[in-house]
């Protein structure tokens, strides 16, 4: 009688997430990116870089300083011009079709964009005639745009008054206030406290709810930001994508699931460093030489083993992490250095 | 069209937003017009003068009592007599005087005649004084009882205009220049410095609708600046009454010297990106537009090639339509030639930016 009663629900339930899911997919790709490269001189900076991203995707574009997302992003709004390759953003050639393409983007820079002089509401409003709002519809679409971001109660207020988050919130308030089908954020989060990174975080996730095809593109060199967001994920560095997929599918990916990070009184001896690598402990890195992290198998208690042997051999074990590994672990092992290091 | 108006929107904010400089903008042209219209006022007052008479007869007294004259009547001179002409001419040369007039021994119509010695290291004040001592001394020498000669007919055109009022239109441009240089140059430079251009260069809206829209944002704070600075002016000067035709021509004037004056601004920056670009070209931008425009002196006055720079200068032609229109009287009908080549200045100049203009970071 109870399953009976279930199974209907279940099929309504997940059959439509499944179906959503399927028509997704079945979609013609809101971004699609092929090959596409920009040259300064000798200097590459995007080099041959391809990647779709769906209708209703977060897709983050994960690398250092110095990656070439910033480049690839202003590529993409038509601020720059590829050197080769090419790129349709709902089908439109990001260089034969700039003006359908414009329309069809809404972008928010890694600079602040927005007119310190002018208040949240008219920033919003001479923002919103360049897409040709007006009247009623225009400050109808403000008011939800600000209701959306939070910042409804401050839409007398002059930018210059708002706090770094707030502004950044305007910003994407600004971005999207005209409904475009591609979202692009560059750093989205730079500069923020962690309230704030949060705050911005949770207002991308309720503004992709509130559009269920809205594709947003964001650039970051925060793995968190990334692993929080991001449905998929492509790894950037030196121009080049080194990977790409949904960051649980990256993390699986790698052979080393599992991070250990052990800090002892003293510095570890090269001849117990390859004792703990016999037992399976690999990409090894030396913080400092009595602090150091390594990665293994998950499952299979290498972080506590190794931890034990050196309390054996007569070390005291100060701090011991074990942690699944994050995307800067992923980015590590293709790179062979951290990200932070770049 | 929106997005015209959106540009002109966030100028006009942007510019109201800080008092300061649209303060400048109209007080710099004013208090321009007063220190300069009041320094060249062309009315010489108190030029100290040295007179030596060594005649002591009848016709250097009449040329003293004339000087004196002079001196208590229109004021242009403060005389000094001084019995030695070596010692007269000492202090010509320490600077005490800008002139030494000397009533020779025997002084007679038949001669010896006076002798001028002046100093011409101003020539405005040698000429002056020149030709009121030669004026005095033909009145002596031409004595009673002689046939007098018929005076030649004199006469002006126009009510009596001192310096200051002829200055007033220059001073109008003077503020639309300031006024499109503050909203249109500076703006589009600030914008590529500090970023904001790329909330604008990602829209839709076209190239031509984002180049004219930054030259009708520039013109339009600047015909503010102008217009308020044009009723200033007719307030503060005695210029002959203007006519409310006249003041509505003039304020199309304005609009139209501000438009051509915006684009010349927008087209020298339309690949600038730092503010260093305008600070190193405000003085030569200055010198080739204000100057050359007939602003202080008549343009007849200058060289071929200056000539040639004023004859595609917008200032000039805005400037003498607003002369025209304010200080002649002059139907705006005169003014449509003028109003026609700041049109077609400033449609070359937007087409040109267009082709210049780089949507790309």
């Amino acid at each position: 009688m109870e399953r009976g009663f279930l199974e209907p629900m279940n099929d309504l339930l997940y059959g439509s997430m499944n179906r959503w899911i399927d028509e997704s997919q079945d979609l013609p790709p809101s971004l699609e990116v092929d090959q596409l490269t920009k040259r300064f001189g000798d200097f590459v900076a995007d080099d041959s870089v391809s990647f779709s991203v769906r209708p209703g995707e977060i897709y983050g574009l994960l690398g250092p300083n110095g990656a070439g997302k910033t480049t690839l992003i202003r590529m993409l709004t038509t601020l720059l011009p590829p050197t080769s390759g090419a790129a349709r953003i709902r089908g439109h050639d990001i260089v034969r079709e700039k003006g359908a393409v414009r329309s069809a983007i809404g972008t928010v820079s890694q600079a602040v964009t927005t007119d310190e002089n002018l208040t949240v509401e008219e920033n919003l409003s001479v923002q919103g005639k360049m897409y040709g709002l007006w009247g009623r519809q225009l400050s109808e679409r403000i008011a939800q745009r600000l209701k959306q971001v939070d910042l409804l109660d401050r839409r007398k207020q002059l930018a210059r008054h708002l706090s770094g988050g707030m502004r950044r919130r305007l910003e994407i308030a600004r971005g999207v206030l005209h409904s475009p089908r591609v979202l692009f954020l560059d750093e989205p989060t730079t500069g923020l406290d962690p309230q704030s990174r949060r705050g911005v975080w949770d207002m991308l996730e309720e503004l992709q709810d509130a559009d269920a095809e809205l594709s947003i593109i964001l650039t970051t060199h925060a793995m968190d930001e990334a692993d929080f967001l991001c449905d998929r994920v492509a790894i950037l560095d030196r121009g080049r994508i080194l990977c790409e997929g949904a960051p649980e599918a990256l993390k699986r990916g790698l052979a080393t699931g599992e991070r250990a990070e052990i800090e002892t009184d003293r510095p570890i001896h090269e001849t117990e460093r390859e004792a703990i690598e016999a037992i399976g402990a690999v990409n090894w890195r030396i913080m400092t030489p009595a602090l150091v992290e390594f990665q293994s198998r998950p499952g299979e208690g290498i972080g506590r083993r190794a931890a034990q042997r050196l309390e054996e051999k007569g070390y005291r074990v100060l701090h011991l992490t074990i942690a699944p590994v994050t995307l800067e672990d992923v980015f590590f092992s293709y790179t062979g250095r951290a990200l932070r290091e770049s | 069209m929106l997005g015209i108006l959106a540009i002109c929107q966030r100028a006009y904010l942007t510019l109201w937003r800080q008092p300061v400089l649209i303060i400048s903008t109209m007080l710099f042209p004013l208090v321009y017009m007063l220190i300069l219209g009041n320094a060249l006022n062309r009315q010489l007052r108190h030029i100290p003068v040295a007179v030596v008479d060594e005649a002591d007869n009848a016709f250097s007294a009449a040329c003293r009592t004339r000087v004196m004259a002079l001196e208590s009547g229109r004021g242009l001179v403060t005389v000094v007599f001084v019995a030695d002409r070596e010692s007269a001419l000492q202090d010509l040369r320490r600077g005490l005087y800008r002139g030494v007039w000397i009533l020779p021994f025997r002084l007679a119509p038949r001669g010896p005649a006076p002798a001028f010695i002046g100093d011409n290291t101003e020539r405005f004040s040698y000429e002056t004084l020149e030709s009121a001592l030669s004026q005095i001394w033909q009145e002596v020498s031409r004595g009673r009882g002689q046939e007098s000669v018929a005076t030649a007919v004199q006469l002006e055109a126009y009510p009596y205009l001192d310096y200051l009022s002829y200055l007033g239109p220059a001073v109008v441009c003077l503020s639309i220049f300031m006024g499109s240089m503050v909203s249109g140059g500076l703006q589009v430079i600030e914008d590529r410095m500090y970023g904001y251009h790329e909330g604008y260069l990602v829209t839709p809206i076209s190239t031509g609708t984002l180049v004219a829209g930054h030259i009708l944002a520039g013109s339009v704070v600047a015909s503010l600046a102008g217009v308020l600075v044009l009723f200033a002016i007719l307030l503060l000067t005695p210029g002959p009454a203007a006519s409310p035709w006249s003041i509505a021509a003039a304020t199309a004037t304005v609009f139209l010297t501000a438009l051509a004056i915006s684009s010349v601004w927008f087209l020298l920056f339309a690949r600038a990106r730092h503010a260093s670009v305008l600070r190193g070209m405000f003085g030569i931008i200055n010198a080739l537009l204000f100057f050359p425009s007939g602003a202080l002196y008549p343009i007849e006055s200058y060289p071929r090639w200056l000539r040639a720079i004023s004859d595609v200068d917008p200032l000039t032609y805005g400037l003498e339509a607003l002369r025209d229109l304010l200080l002649r009287g002059a139907p705006a009908q005169t003014a449509y030639p003028r109003w026609v080549f700041l049109a077609s200045f400033t449609l070359v100049c937007g087409v040109l930016t267009k082709v210049l203009f780089r949507r790309e970071i």
